[in-house]
Protein backbone atom coordinates (compact mmCIF):
# COMPACT_ATOMS: atom_id res chain seq x y z
CA UNK A 1 0.00 0.00 0.00
CA UNK A 2 1.19 3.49 -0.81
CA UNK A 3 0.03 6.36 1.41
CA UNK A 4 0.66 9.88 0.12
CA UNK A 5 -0.24 12.35 2.83
CA UNK A 6 -0.32 16.10 2.19
CA UNK A 7 2.69 16.07 -0.11
CA UNK A 8 3.97 19.38 -1.41
CA UNK A 9 7.17 19.67 -3.45
CA UNK A 10 8.77 23.05 -4.06
CA UNK A 11 11.67 23.71 -6.41
CA UNK A 12 13.29 27.14 -5.94
CA UNK A 13 10.03 28.69 -4.67
CA UNK A 14 8.00 27.14 -7.49
CA UNK A 15 5.45 24.64 -6.27
CA UNK A 16 5.70 21.53 -8.43
CA UNK A 17 2.91 19.78 -6.54
CA UNK A 18 0.64 21.04 -3.79
CA UNK A 19 -1.13 19.13 -1.03
CA UNK A 20 -1.55 15.77 -2.72
CA UNK A 21 -3.34 13.10 -0.70
CA UNK A 22 -3.64 9.70 -2.29
CA UNK A 23 -3.76 6.08 -1.23
CA UNK A 24 -2.91 3.24 -3.58
CA UNK A 25 -4.24 -0.15 -2.46
CA UNK A 26 -2.36 -3.39 -2.89
CA UNK A 27 -3.02 -4.94 -6.27
CA UNK A 28 -4.51 -1.77 -7.69
CA UNK A 29 -3.73 -0.39 -11.15
CA UNK A 30 -3.70 3.37 -10.69
CA UNK A 31 -3.01 5.81 -13.50
CA UNK A 32 -2.09 9.48 -13.12
CA UNK A 33 -2.87 11.69 -16.08
CA UNK A 34 -2.32 15.37 -16.69
CA UNK A 35 -0.62 17.89 -18.96
CA UNK A 36 3.13 18.59 -18.94
CA UNK A 37 4.13 20.45 -15.81
CA UNK A 38 1.29 19.16 -13.63
CA UNK A 39 3.82 17.43 -11.38
CA UNK A 40 2.78 13.85 -12.11
CA UNK A 41 6.38 12.74 -12.59
CA UNK A 42 7.40 14.62 -9.44
CA UNK A 43 4.62 12.85 -7.56
CA UNK A 44 5.85 9.47 -8.79
CA UNK A 45 9.41 10.39 -7.82
CA UNK A 46 8.33 11.11 -4.25
CA UNK A 47 6.80 7.63 -4.12
CA UNK A 48 10.00 6.16 -5.55
CA UNK A 49 12.12 7.97 -2.97
CA UNK A 50 13.91 9.89 -5.73
CA UNK A 51 12.40 13.20 -4.62
CA UNK A 52 12.09 14.29 -1.01
CA UNK A 53 8.72 15.99 -0.31
CA UNK A 54 9.08 19.57 0.93
CA UNK A 55 6.19 18.92 3.29
CA UNK A 56 4.00 15.90 3.87
CA UNK A 57 4.98 12.25 3.81
CA UNK A 58 4.93 9.15 1.63
CA UNK A 59 4.81 5.69 3.16
CA UNK A 60 5.21 2.45 1.27
CA UNK A 61 3.84 -0.64 3.03
CA UNK A 62 3.93 1.35 6.24
CA UNK A 63 7.62 2.26 6.00
CA UNK A 64 9.61 5.14 4.57
CA UNK A 65 10.43 5.33 0.86
CA UNK A 66 14.12 5.01 1.76
CA UNK A 67 13.37 1.68 3.40
CA UNK A 68 11.34 0.68 0.33
CA UNK A 69 14.29 1.49 -1.92
CA UNK A 70 16.72 -0.43 0.25
CA UNK A 71 14.42 -3.46 0.27
CA UNK A 72 13.91 -3.23 -3.51
CA UNK A 73 10.15 -2.88 -3.12
CA UNK A 74 9.82 -0.43 -6.01
CA UNK A 75 10.25 -1.46 -9.62
CA UNK A 76 10.80 1.66 -11.70
CA UNK A 77 10.17 1.87 -15.45
CA UNK A 78 11.17 5.17 -17.05
CA UNK A 79 10.24 6.84 -20.32
CA UNK A 80 13.80 6.18 -21.46
CA UNK A 81 14.39 2.45 -21.55
CA UNK A 82 17.56 2.80 -19.39
CA UNK A 83 18.99 -0.48 -20.68
CA UNK A 84 22.75 -0.85 -20.60
CA UNK A 85 23.90 -0.81 -24.23
CA UNK A 86 26.72 -3.32 -23.66
CA UNK A 87 24.49 -5.96 -22.06
CA UNK A 88 22.16 -8.50 -23.65
CA UNK A 89 18.44 -8.53 -22.90
CA UNK A 90 18.83 -11.27 -20.27
CA UNK A 91 21.76 -9.50 -18.64
CA UNK A 92 19.77 -6.28 -18.56
CA UNK A 93 16.87 -8.06 -16.87
CA UNK A 94 19.12 -9.54 -14.17
CA UNK A 95 21.22 -6.37 -13.76
CA UNK A 96 18.78 -4.38 -11.62
CA UNK A 97 18.13 -7.27 -9.26
CA UNK A 98 21.88 -7.76 -8.85
CA UNK A 99 22.36 -4.07 -8.16
CA UNK A 100 19.65 -4.34 -5.50
CA UNK A 101 21.90 -6.87 -3.77
CA UNK A 102 19.75 -9.88 -4.61
CA UNK A 103 20.83 -12.98 -6.47
CA UNK A 104 19.63 -12.94 -10.05
CA UNK A 105 18.07 -15.94 -11.71
CA UNK A 106 18.81 -16.17 -15.43
CA UNK A 107 16.16 -18.84 -15.98
CA UNK A 108 13.54 -16.62 -14.37
CA UNK A 109 14.82 -13.72 -16.49
CA UNK A 110 14.36 -15.83 -19.62
CA UNK A 111 10.86 -16.79 -18.52
CA UNK A 112 9.97 -13.13 -18.06
CA UNK A 113 11.39 -12.24 -21.48
CA UNK A 114 9.15 -14.93 -22.99
CA UNK A 115 6.29 -13.53 -20.93
CA UNK A 116 6.76 -10.07 -22.46
CA UNK A 117 6.96 -11.56 -25.95
CA UNK A 118 10.72 -11.48 -26.48
CA UNK A 119 11.45 -15.16 -26.93
CA UNK A 120 14.44 -15.48 -29.23
CA UNK A 121 15.82 -12.06 -28.30
CA UNK A 122 17.46 -13.10 -25.02
CA UNK A 123 20.98 -12.45 -26.28
CA UNK A 124 20.16 -9.33 -28.31
CA UNK A 125 21.73 -6.06 -27.27
CA UNK A 126 19.48 -2.97 -26.97
CA UNK A 127 20.78 -1.53 -30.27
CA UNK A 128 19.22 -4.50 -32.05
CA UNK A 129 15.80 -3.99 -30.42
CA UNK A 130 12.99 -1.62 -31.38
CA UNK A 131 11.73 1.03 -28.95
CA UNK A 132 8.79 -1.13 -27.91
CA UNK A 133 11.02 -4.17 -27.39
CA UNK A 134 13.39 -2.16 -25.22
CA UNK A 135 10.50 -1.13 -22.99
CA UNK A 136 9.42 -4.76 -22.78
CA UNK A 137 12.89 -5.61 -21.50
CA UNK A 138 12.65 -2.74 -19.00
CA UNK A 139 9.28 -4.08 -17.79
CA UNK A 140 10.67 -7.61 -17.45
CA UNK A 141 13.57 -6.11 -15.49
CA UNK A 142 11.24 -4.31 -13.08
CA UNK A 143 9.24 -7.52 -12.52
CA UNK A 144 12.41 -9.59 -12.03
CA UNK A 145 13.47 -7.19 -9.30
CA UNK A 146 10.73 -8.83 -7.26
CA UNK A 147 9.09 -5.57 -6.22
CA UNK A 148 5.37 -5.71 -5.57
CA UNK A 149 4.98 -2.12 -6.68
CA UNK A 150 5.73 -0.99 -10.22
CA UNK A 151 6.24 2.73 -10.77
CA UNK A 152 5.91 3.57 -14.44
CA UNK A 153 6.80 7.05 -15.65
CA UNK A 154 5.36 7.44 -19.16
CA UNK A 155 6.96 4.16 -20.19
CA UNK A 156 5.28 4.20 -23.60
CA UNK A 157 5.75 7.94 -24.15
CA UNK A 158 8.18 7.59 -27.02
CA UNK A 159 6.39 4.77 -28.82
CA UNK A 160 3.99 4.96 -31.72
CA UNK A 161 0.27 4.73 -30.96
CA UNK A 162 -0.23 1.19 -32.24
CA UNK A 163 2.65 -0.14 -30.16
CA UNK A 164 1.33 1.78 -27.15
CA UNK A 165 -2.09 0.16 -27.42
CA UNK A 166 -0.61 -3.31 -27.75
CA UNK A 167 1.68 -2.78 -24.78
CA UNK A 168 -1.31 -1.44 -22.84
CA UNK A 169 -3.14 -4.74 -23.25
CA UNK A 170 0.00 -6.62 -22.25
CA UNK A 171 0.87 -4.59 -19.21
CA UNK A 172 -2.66 -5.21 -17.85
CA UNK A 173 -2.21 -8.93 -18.47
CA UNK A 174 1.21 -8.93 -16.77
CA UNK A 175 -0.13 -6.94 -13.83
CA UNK A 176 -2.79 -9.62 -13.26
CA UNK A 177 -0.46 -12.56 -13.87
CA UNK A 178 2.34 -11.24 -11.64
CA UNK A 179 -0.02 -9.71 -9.03
CA UNK A 180 1.59 -6.28 -8.87
CA UNK A 181 0.49 -2.88 -7.71
CA UNK A 182 1.01 -0.34 -10.48
CA UNK A 183 1.22 3.44 -10.47
CA UNK A 184 1.33 4.51 -14.11
CA UNK A 185 1.96 8.13 -15.12
CA UNK A 186 0.98 9.31 -18.59
CA UNK A 187 -0.11 12.40 -20.49
CA UNK A 188 -2.35 10.35 -22.75
CA UNK A 189 -5.97 10.35 -21.55
CA UNK A 190 -6.99 7.24 -23.57
CA UNK A 191 -4.00 5.34 -22.21
CA UNK A 192 -4.80 6.43 -18.65
CA UNK A 193 -8.42 5.27 -19.04
CA UNK A 194 -7.63 1.97 -20.72
CA UNK A 195 -5.13 0.88 -18.08
CA UNK A 196 -6.81 2.15 -14.93
CA UNK A 197 -8.83 0.68 -12.16
CA UNK A 198 -8.70 4.21 -10.88
CA UNK A 199 -7.49 7.29 -12.72
CA UNK A 200 -6.15 10.38 -10.96
CA UNK A 201 -6.37 13.59 -13.00
CA UNK A 202 -3.84 16.35 -12.29
CA UNK A 203 -3.58 19.95 -13.42
CA UNK A 204 -0.69 22.42 -13.29
CA UNK A 205 0.06 25.80 -11.60
CA UNK A 206 0.36 24.49 -9.00
CA UNK A 207 0.46 20.78 -9.72
CA UNK A 208 -2.51 19.24 -7.92
CA UNK A 209 -5.08 16.47 -8.09
CA UNK A 210 -8.34 17.79 -9.51
CA UNK A 211 -10.44 14.63 -9.82
CA UNK A 212 -10.30 10.89 -9.34
CA UNK A 213 -12.30 8.50 -11.52
CA UNK A 214 -13.16 4.89 -10.84
CA UNK A 215 -12.83 3.32 -14.26
CA UNK A 216 -15.52 0.71 -14.76
CA UNK A 217 -14.63 -0.99 -18.01
CA UNK A 218 -14.68 -4.73 -18.80
CA UNK A 219 -11.93 -6.80 -17.22
CA UNK A 220 -9.70 -8.19 -18.58
CA UNK A 221 -9.10 -5.24 -20.87
CA UNK A 222 -8.86 -6.43 -24.45
CA UNK A 223 -8.41 -4.62 -27.76
CA UNK A 224 -12.20 -4.28 -28.07
CA UNK A 225 -12.29 -1.94 -25.08
CA UNK A 226 -10.52 0.74 -27.12
CA UNK A 227 -13.47 1.00 -29.50
CA UNK A 228 -16.28 0.64 -26.92
CA UNK A 229 -18.68 3.49 -26.14
CA UNK A 230 -18.04 3.20 -22.40
CA UNK A 231 -14.34 3.78 -23.05
CA UNK A 232 -15.00 6.81 -25.25
CA UNK A 233 -17.37 8.29 -22.66
CA UNK A 234 -14.82 7.90 -19.88
CA UNK A 235 -12.15 9.57 -22.02
CA UNK A 236 -14.54 12.42 -22.81
CA UNK A 237 -15.40 12.87 -19.13
CA UNK A 238 -11.74 13.24 -18.17
CA UNK A 239 -11.05 15.56 -21.08
CA UNK A 240 -13.89 17.84 -20.00
CA UNK A 241 -12.57 17.94 -16.41
CA UNK A 242 -9.15 18.91 -17.75
CA UNK A 243 -10.74 21.52 -20.00
CA UNK A 244 -12.82 23.11 -17.23
CA UNK A 245 -9.86 23.38 -14.95
CA UNK A 246 -7.66 24.91 -17.56
CA UNK A 247 -10.11 27.66 -18.54
CA UNK A 248 -10.71 28.68 -14.93
CA UNK A 249 -7.67 27.87 -12.84
CA UNK A 250 -9.11 29.72 -9.82
CA UNK A 251 -11.91 27.21 -9.26
CA UNK A 252 -10.15 24.11 -8.07
CA UNK A 253 -12.70 21.75 -9.62
CA UNK A 254 -14.47 18.92 -7.83
CA UNK A 255 -12.91 17.85 -4.56
CA UNK A 256 -10.67 14.86 -4.46
CA UNK A 257 -12.56 11.63 -3.99
CA UNK A 258 -10.69 9.38 -1.61
CA UNK A 259 -11.66 5.74 -1.30
CA UNK B 1 33.32 7.73 -33.37
CA UNK B 2 33.11 4.29 -34.88
CA UNK B 3 29.46 3.27 -35.14
CA UNK B 4 30.16 -0.41 -35.60
CA UNK B 5 28.91 -2.79 -32.94
CA UNK B 6 31.63 -5.08 -31.65
CA UNK B 7 31.67 -8.41 -33.44
CA UNK B 8 29.24 -7.42 -36.15
CA UNK B 9 31.81 -6.12 -38.64
CA UNK B 10 32.29 -7.66 -42.04
CA UNK B 11 35.28 -10.00 -42.45
CA UNK B 12 38.50 -8.41 -43.72
CA UNK B 13 38.57 -8.62 -47.49
CA UNK B 14 41.72 -9.28 -49.49
CA UNK B 15 41.57 -5.83 -51.07
CA UNK B 16 41.59 -4.21 -47.61
CA UNK B 17 45.07 -5.66 -47.08
CA UNK B 18 46.35 -5.71 -50.64
CA UNK B 19 45.67 -2.08 -51.55
CA UNK B 20 47.50 -0.46 -48.61
CA UNK B 21 50.40 -2.86 -49.18
CA UNK B 22 50.45 -1.90 -52.86
CA UNK B 23 50.51 1.77 -51.81
CA UNK B 24 53.49 1.17 -49.53
CA UNK B 25 55.32 -0.81 -52.23
CA UNK B 26 54.58 1.92 -54.79
CA UNK B 27 55.90 4.70 -52.53
CA UNK B 28 59.05 2.74 -51.67
CA UNK B 29 59.59 1.96 -55.36
CA UNK B 30 59.13 5.62 -56.28
CA UNK B 31 61.62 6.65 -53.61
CA UNK B 32 64.12 4.11 -54.93
CA UNK B 33 63.55 5.11 -58.56
CA UNK B 34 63.84 8.83 -57.77
CA UNK B 35 67.15 8.38 -55.98
CA UNK B 36 68.51 6.25 -58.87
CA UNK B 37 67.19 8.44 -61.67
CA UNK B 38 68.32 11.78 -60.24
CA UNK B 39 71.54 10.32 -58.89
CA UNK B 40 70.86 11.76 -55.42
CA UNK B 41 73.99 11.41 -53.28
CA UNK B 42 73.30 8.92 -50.47
CA UNK B 43 74.39 11.38 -47.73
CA UNK B 44 71.35 13.46 -48.70
CA UNK B 45 68.82 10.67 -49.34
CA UNK B 46 69.91 7.05 -49.27
CA UNK B 47 67.78 4.50 -51.16
CA UNK B 48 65.33 2.41 -49.08
CA UNK B 49 67.47 -0.71 -49.22
CA UNK B 50 70.41 1.20 -47.71
CA UNK B 51 68.18 2.32 -44.82
CA UNK B 52 67.01 -1.25 -44.29
CA UNK B 53 70.64 -2.38 -44.35
CA UNK B 54 71.46 0.03 -41.50
CA UNK B 55 68.82 -1.59 -39.29
CA UNK B 56 69.73 -5.14 -40.29
CA UNK B 57 73.42 -4.37 -39.88
CA UNK B 58 73.11 -3.22 -36.27
CA UNK B 59 69.95 -4.73 -34.79
CA UNK B 60 71.28 -4.60 -31.21
CA UNK B 61 71.72 -0.84 -31.26
CA UNK B 62 68.21 -0.21 -32.59
CA UNK B 63 66.67 -2.71 -30.18
CA UNK B 64 68.48 -1.12 -27.21
CA UNK B 65 67.38 2.36 -28.15
CA UNK B 66 63.84 1.26 -28.97
CA UNK B 67 63.63 -0.30 -25.51
CA UNK B 68 65.01 2.89 -23.94
CA UNK B 69 62.30 4.94 -25.66
CA UNK B 70 59.59 2.39 -24.91
CA UNK B 71 60.55 2.43 -21.22
CA UNK B 72 60.17 6.18 -21.01
CA UNK B 73 56.85 6.00 -22.84
CA UNK B 74 55.65 3.20 -20.57
CA UNK B 75 56.62 4.86 -17.30
CA UNK B 76 55.74 8.44 -18.22
CA UNK B 77 52.63 7.38 -20.12
CA UNK B 78 51.38 5.25 -17.22
CA UNK B 79 51.90 8.09 -14.76
CA UNK B 80 50.08 10.55 -17.02
CA UNK B 81 47.24 8.19 -17.88
CA UNK B 82 46.73 7.04 -14.29
CA UNK B 83 46.75 10.62 -12.98
CA UNK B 84 44.37 11.69 -15.74
CA UNK B 85 42.01 8.82 -14.97
CA UNK B 86 41.99 9.53 -11.24
CA UNK B 87 41.36 13.23 -11.76
CA UNK B 88 38.54 12.43 -14.20
CA UNK B 89 36.94 10.15 -11.61
CA UNK B 90 37.34 12.82 -8.94
CA UNK B 91 35.77 15.62 -10.97
CA UNK B 92 32.91 13.35 -11.99
CA UNK B 93 32.14 12.71 -8.31
CA UNK B 94 32.81 16.17 -6.89
CA UNK B 95 30.91 18.97 -8.62
CA UNK B 96 32.86 21.68 -6.75
CA UNK B 97 36.17 20.22 -7.93
CA UNK B 98 34.85 20.05 -11.46
CA UNK B 99 33.90 23.71 -11.40
CA UNK B 100 37.24 24.71 -9.92
CA UNK B 101 39.44 22.68 -12.25
CA UNK B 102 37.68 21.78 -15.48
CA UNK B 103 37.80 25.21 -17.23
CA UNK B 104 41.58 25.25 -16.81
CA UNK B 105 42.01 21.72 -18.09
CA UNK B 106 40.19 22.78 -21.24
CA UNK B 107 42.20 26.02 -21.45
CA UNK B 108 45.57 24.30 -21.06
CA UNK B 109 44.64 22.21 -24.10
CA UNK B 110 45.60 25.09 -26.38
CA UNK B 111 49.04 25.38 -24.80
CA UNK B 112 51.72 23.48 -26.76
CA UNK B 113 53.07 21.20 -24.05
CA UNK B 114 56.50 21.31 -25.71
CA UNK B 115 56.77 24.90 -24.56
CA UNK B 116 56.86 23.66 -20.95
CA UNK B 117 59.90 21.43 -21.52
CA UNK B 118 62.54 24.16 -20.94
CA UNK B 119 60.91 24.95 -17.58
CA UNK B 120 61.14 21.29 -16.60
CA UNK B 121 64.87 21.42 -17.36
CA UNK B 122 65.19 24.01 -14.61
CA UNK B 123 62.83 22.40 -12.09
CA UNK B 124 63.47 18.69 -12.57
CA UNK B 125 66.99 18.70 -14.00
CA UNK B 126 68.49 17.10 -17.05
CA UNK B 127 68.00 13.41 -16.24
CA UNK B 128 65.55 10.72 -17.24
CA UNK B 129 63.09 11.99 -14.61
CA UNK B 130 62.53 15.08 -16.74
CA UNK B 131 61.70 12.89 -19.72
CA UNK B 132 59.24 10.86 -17.64
CA UNK B 133 57.60 13.97 -16.18
CA UNK B 134 57.29 15.55 -19.62
CA UNK B 135 55.79 12.42 -21.17
CA UNK B 136 53.44 12.10 -18.22
CA UNK B 137 52.31 15.67 -18.64
CA UNK B 138 51.68 15.32 -22.35
CA UNK B 139 49.76 12.03 -21.89
CA UNK B 140 47.71 13.39 -18.98
CA UNK B 141 45.52 15.92 -20.79
CA UNK B 142 43.75 13.83 -23.42
CA UNK B 143 43.14 11.14 -20.82
CA UNK B 144 41.55 13.39 -18.21
CA UNK B 145 39.38 15.28 -20.71
CA UNK B 146 38.14 12.23 -22.60
CA UNK B 147 37.44 10.19 -19.50
CA UNK B 148 35.63 13.07 -17.79
CA UNK B 149 33.48 13.44 -20.92
CA UNK B 150 32.81 9.69 -20.79
CA UNK B 151 31.42 9.86 -17.27
CA UNK B 152 29.07 12.60 -18.45
CA UNK B 153 27.39 10.15 -20.79
CA UNK B 154 25.65 8.21 -18.04
CA UNK B 155 21.95 9.10 -18.53
CA UNK B 156 20.28 10.73 -15.51
CA UNK B 157 17.44 8.21 -15.59
CA UNK B 158 20.00 5.42 -15.48
CA UNK B 159 21.40 6.86 -12.25
CA UNK B 160 17.84 7.25 -10.93
CA UNK B 161 17.16 3.61 -11.71
CA UNK B 162 20.06 2.53 -9.50
CA UNK B 163 19.02 4.98 -6.81
CA UNK B 164 15.54 3.43 -6.87
CA UNK B 165 17.03 0.17 -5.58
CA UNK B 166 19.56 1.89 -3.31
CA UNK B 167 22.49 0.35 -5.22
CA UNK B 168 25.91 0.32 -3.58
CA UNK B 169 27.90 3.35 -4.85
CA UNK B 170 31.01 1.31 -5.66
CA UNK B 171 28.90 -1.22 -7.59
CA UNK B 172 27.21 1.62 -9.43
CA UNK B 173 30.59 3.07 -10.34
CA UNK B 174 32.10 -0.20 -11.52
CA UNK B 175 29.06 -1.59 -13.32
CA UNK B 176 27.34 1.54 -14.64
CA UNK B 177 29.53 4.63 -14.75
CA UNK B 178 32.87 3.10 -15.68
CA UNK B 179 31.49 0.99 -18.55
CA UNK B 180 29.67 4.05 -19.90
CA UNK B 181 32.99 5.93 -19.89
CA UNK B 182 34.97 3.11 -21.50
CA UNK B 183 34.61 4.15 -25.18
CA UNK B 184 35.77 7.69 -24.36
CA UNK B 185 38.41 6.36 -22.03
CA UNK B 186 39.95 4.37 -24.87
CA UNK B 187 39.66 7.33 -27.25
CA UNK B 188 41.69 9.31 -24.70
CA UNK B 189 44.15 6.47 -24.25
CA UNK B 190 44.83 6.32 -27.98
CA UNK B 191 45.63 10.03 -28.05
CA UNK B 192 47.75 9.72 -24.91
CA UNK B 193 49.83 6.88 -26.33
CA UNK B 194 50.47 8.75 -29.57
CA UNK B 195 51.42 11.92 -27.72
CA UNK B 196 53.59 9.99 -25.27
CA UNK B 197 55.77 8.78 -28.15
CA UNK B 198 56.06 12.34 -29.45
CA UNK B 199 56.89 13.46 -25.93
CA UNK B 200 59.57 10.80 -25.62
CA UNK B 201 61.32 11.95 -28.80
CA UNK B 202 61.24 15.58 -27.72
CA UNK B 203 62.51 14.64 -24.25
CA UNK B 204 65.32 12.62 -25.78
CA UNK B 205 66.41 15.61 -27.84
CA UNK B 206 66.60 17.67 -24.67
CA UNK B 207 67.85 15.46 -21.86
CA UNK B 208 68.73 11.96 -22.95
CA UNK B 209 71.74 9.98 -24.10
CA UNK B 210 69.77 7.04 -25.42
CA UNK B 211 66.58 6.24 -27.29
CA UNK B 212 65.35 6.56 -30.86
CA UNK B 213 64.98 10.33 -30.54
CA UNK B 214 68.59 10.49 -29.42
CA UNK B 215 69.66 8.39 -32.46
CA UNK B 216 67.86 10.82 -34.76
CA UNK B 217 69.60 13.76 -33.11
CA UNK B 218 72.93 11.95 -33.37
CA UNK B 219 72.32 11.22 -37.05
CA UNK B 220 71.50 14.87 -37.62
CA UNK B 221 74.68 16.11 -35.95
CA UNK B 222 76.82 13.72 -38.00
CA UNK B 223 74.77 14.18 -41.20
CA UNK B 224 73.96 10.45 -41.27
CA UNK B 225 70.62 10.54 -43.04
CA UNK B 226 70.51 6.73 -43.29
CA UNK B 227 70.75 6.44 -39.50
CA UNK B 228 68.04 9.07 -39.04
CA UNK B 229 65.66 7.36 -41.45
CA UNK B 230 66.35 3.97 -39.89
CA UNK B 231 65.59 5.34 -36.41
CA UNK B 232 62.42 6.96 -37.77
CA UNK B 233 61.28 3.64 -39.23
CA UNK B 234 61.82 1.89 -35.89
CA UNK B 235 59.98 4.75 -34.16
CA UNK B 236 56.98 4.27 -36.45
CA UNK B 237 57.01 0.55 -35.64
CA UNK B 238 57.16 1.33 -31.91
CA UNK B 239 54.33 3.86 -32.10
CA UNK B 240 52.13 1.50 -34.11
CA UNK B 241 52.80 -1.36 -31.69
CA UNK B 242 51.79 0.72 -28.68
CA UNK B 243 48.68 1.96 -30.48
CA UNK B 244 47.92 -1.63 -31.47
CA UNK B 245 48.13 -2.70 -27.83
CA UNK B 246 45.47 -0.14 -26.93
CA UNK B 247 43.25 -1.31 -29.80
CA UNK B 248 43.63 -4.92 -28.64
CA UNK B 249 42.77 -3.96 -25.07
CA UNK B 250 39.70 -2.12 -26.32
CA UNK B 251 38.55 -5.16 -28.29
CA UNK B 252 38.78 -7.26 -25.14
CA UNK B 253 37.35 -4.81 -22.62
CA UNK B 254 35.42 -2.22 -24.56
CA UNK B 255 32.14 -1.83 -26.29
CA UNK B 256 31.30 0.55 -29.10
CA UNK B 257 28.24 2.76 -28.96
CA UNK B 258 25.91 1.88 -31.79
CA UNK B 259 23.33 4.07 -33.44
CA UNK B 260 19.91 3.77 -31.82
Amino acid sequence: MIEIDGVTVTFDDVRAIKDVDLTVEDGEFLTVVGPSGCGKTTLLRTVGGLQEPTTGSVRVNGATTDAARTNAELGYVFQQHTLLPWKSAVENVTFLREMAGKSADREEARRLLREVGLEGFESARPAALSGGMKQRVAIARAIHLGAEILLMDEPFGELDEITRERLGVEIRRLWRAERKTVVFVTHSVPEAVFLADRCVVMESDPGRVIETFEVDLPRPRTDEVYSSDAFQEQVAAIRSVLHENRSEPSTAGPTLTEP
Amino acid sequence: MNERVRGSGSPVRAADVALPLAGLAGATGAWWALVAALNVPSYLLPPPDAVAAVIVGNPGMFARNAVATAEKVAIGGSVGVATGFLLAVSISRLPWLRRAVYPYLVTVRVLPKIAIAPLLLIYVGTGTTTAVVFIGLIAFFPMVLSTAAGFERVPTEQRDLLRSVDADPLDAFLRLELPYAVPDLFAGLKQSVTLAVIGAVVAEWLVSDSGLGFLILLGSENVQVDLMLAALAVLVALGLSLYGLVVLAQRRLGWTPAAG
